[in-house]
């Protein structure tokens, strides 16, 4: 039996990561983070398969830690809460979410 | 009217957002701090500084407390006119009796209905209410007030305009129009989903202030929706008020007839009878919900016809470990002890009514949860007031140019409910750890200085508005951003004064409720001087001529 806190810690993790990779696969965001134009159509198909998995993934590990009717209320929460994060590490950062989707040195 | 069903609602969103959005804020704002009501009640209440406990023994504990109580003047007070002759001077005849407590409470609320003698509503019911220290049964100090349970919880749903519930019937009406400002605010979005992470700090205030807008608006759509719903639900009897107005003699026939089914008396027998032990009807209670694989504590003891034949005592679970507010009531002949009833299954109707209230209430353990609820109250604070500051900013430039005082007078309403309520709150805090504990009507005091505050901050803006004039920006922003700040520190410093709670003290033993308390007033301090900050070098740059966009970018640049 996992510790609700540990749960809840991944599930807030998983809403940051799957917002952080939907955003990567924006043409715009992509630029932000990569200082290149766009990332290729596969790709981007594989980060936004990605960013829903990872969203799935807490509201798994939400209905893991707490009774389903509260589990869906922290989702919700976590939910808003992992994308203003991410709006706000584009807005200041945005060289962090590289750590997300790094791209190797030759590519740049 | 409009050329389009988009033009259409925009103007809605505009125009109801704007004039409800003053009222939009308070509640966000209040609610906010109500998640935390009774962290803030342990702040402002020192002797209340004690760990929360399980529901008193009612016989030895809350029995006497009870007989002792008697309503008091503000009380009789609402009597007035209500009444066929004079009052007497000791209400007898107690209607009920009530405890109750969570488990994020160490005083146990207690209230007492008496019945009044010669009213004119033969329903007439007037109360007493105290909070009392559950391990010795003490009254706490009258005339001091629960700053977060008594005064930013109602502040959050009733404005504190009592007079026939006109504050809950303006929270309402602008909960609904809040609906209806999301449903026009997504309609008027173009680009939701490619904007949805969009935060374009560098741009015009007018554009970075709608970015904001919008990505506080849709990240937390499910918050601000189910809140305002569930808002509307909670208070649904008050706002179709048919139980009580044209359906009186129905709901009193509706009651009866539930009375005989549910063999809970309705009315007093009329014969004095002395109470059994209400601690065992407890432990019978806590008994029958362990078998129903549902052991918890008690949230809410209450005794209906006290004294009399008919008495009944009713046992509520305390509703800690779920979201819905459930009681799993068991109810109990008061004179005898014996079983009279234990609550049924819900049906589903009711399920979903306690889901959407508790939603909203949250009596449940869930600290988390709890911050989350914050984050959301704080996040539509700021979707409010980036609102204000796109109107103003859409419309300054060609006020100025009118000489209209239109985006002026909506600049600093937006000062008053943004910063200024700011200033009250924080007003209202040091005032709460200034004034002397021996003061009598203290609570008073507080009320009177934080209104005072808000008025003070209202003038303050309205008499800086003048830079609007000129297409600038009102200075009472960066002001009152520096009063908070200090507000906020002083709060934290007079209470390690006053009281020896300071944040090495109640960190170090973990009392949250007061340590909480004072790091949220730090950061407040914190983010408040940081924006004092950007604001002062902003008016400079404008004042020198350098665009506050190319000042950002610079800033950016050498950031």
């Amino acid at each position: 039996m996992v510790e609700p806190t540990w749960l809840l810690t991944g599930a807030a993790v998983s809403a940051v990561l799957g917002f952080g990779w939907l955003a990567l696969a924006m043409d715009t965001h992509w630029e932000q983070v990569h200082g290149d134009a766009a990332p290729p159509p596969s790709l981007a198909r594989a980060l936004r398969l990605a960013g829903a998995l990872a969203l799935a993934a807490s509201l798994g590990l939400c209905l893991g830690a707490d009774h389903p009717t509260m589990a869906v209320l922290v989702w919700l929460m976590l939910l808003a809460g992992g994308a203003v994060a991410i709006a706000a590490t584009l807005s200041w950062q945005p060289r962090w979410l590289r750590a997300l989707w790094p791209r190797r040195v030759a590519a740049q | 009217m409009f050329q389009n069903f988009r033009l259409s609602m925009a103007w809605l969103h505009t125009w109801f957002g704007l004039v409800l959005g003053f009222v939009l804020m308070v509640v966000f704002f209040f609610g906010s701090l109500s998640v935390f009501d009774r962290e803030i009640d342990r702040w402002a209440i020192p002797s209340s500084r004690f760990a929360p406990q399980p529901m008193p023994s009612f016989d030895t504990i809350l029995k006497p407390a009870f007989e002792r109580m008697q309503p008091d003047k503000d009380a009789i007070a609402l009597l007035d006119g209500r009444v066929d002759g004079p009052l007497p001077e000791r209400f007898e005849v107690v209607r009920s009796w009530g405890a109750y407590t969570t488990h994020r409470d160490p005083v146990v609320s207690v209230f007492a209905g008496f019945e009044v003698p010669r009213a004119k509503d033969p329903d007439e019911t007037v109360f007493a209410s105290h909070a009392l220290d559950p391990r010795t049964g003490a009254v706490l100090p009258q005339g001091q007030l629960r700053v977060g349970s008594e005064f930013f919880y109602p502040l959050h749903y009733s404005l504190h305009l009592k007079w026939k519930d006109l504050g809950t019937w303006i929270v309402g009406f602008s909960a609904l129009m809040m609906l209806a400002a999301l449903v026009s605010g997504v309609v008027m979005h173009r680009k939701i989903f490619r904007e949805f992470f969009t935060f374009r700090r560098h741009k015009t205030v007018q554009r970075s202030a709608l970015d904001l807008h919008n990505l506080t608006g849709v990240v937390a759509l499910p918050f601000h929706f189910f809140f305002a719903f569930t808002g509307l639900v909670i208070f649904a009897g008050i706002y179709f008020p048919v139980a009580h107005t044209q359906l009186h003699a129905l709901h009193e026939l509706h009651e009866r007839v539930e009375a005989r089914e549910t063999g809970l008396p309705h009315e007093r027998a009329g014969v004095a009878a002395p109470m059994a032990s209400v601690d065992a009807m407890v432990a019978q209670a806590q008994r029958r919900w362990q078998a129903k694989g549902m052991a918890g504590d008690v949230g809410f003891v209450y005794v209906s016809h006290v004294g009399d034949a008919n008495a009944y005592v009713s046992v509520y679970r305390a509703g800690t470990d779920r979201v819905a507010l459930t009681g799993e009531g068991v109810h109990f002949k008061a004179t005898t002890g014996e079983l009279l009833r234990e609550d049924p299954p819900r049906s589903a109707v009711d399920s979903v009514n306690e889901f959407l209230t508790g939603l909203h209430l949250q009596h449940f353990r869930h600290w988390l949860l709890r911050w989350l609820y914050v984050l959301g109250g704080l996040l539509g604070c700021v979707c409010i007031a980036t609102g204000f500051l796109f109107f103003v900013e859409k419309r300054k430039q060609q006020h100025a140019k009118a000489g209209s005082a239109g985006s002026r007078v909506v600049d600093a309403l937006a000062v008053t409910t943004v910063t200024g309520m700011l200033v009250a709150t924080m007003a209202m805090l040091v005032a709460n750890r200034l004034l002397p504990e021996s003061l009598a009507d203290k609570g008073d005091w507080e009320r009177t200085v934080f209104w005072s505050a808000w008025g003070l901050a209202m003038l303050h803006a309205f008499a800086r508005g003048g830079a609007l004039a000129r297409a600038r920006m009102n200075p009472a922003w960066r002001e009152q951003c520096g009063l908070i700040a200090a507000g906020a520190v002083t709060a934290v410093v007079a209470n390690a004064v006053t009281t020896g709670d300071h944040l090495g003290r109640t960190l170090a033993a973990g009392y949250w409720p007061v340590a909480g308390v004072d790091l949220s007033l730090l950061a407040t301090a914190a983010v408040a001087i940081l924006a004092a900050g950007r604001l002062g070098r902003r008016a400079k740059a404008t004042a020198t001529g350098h665009s506050p966009a190319v000042l950002a970018t610079a800033e950016a640049r050498h950031g």
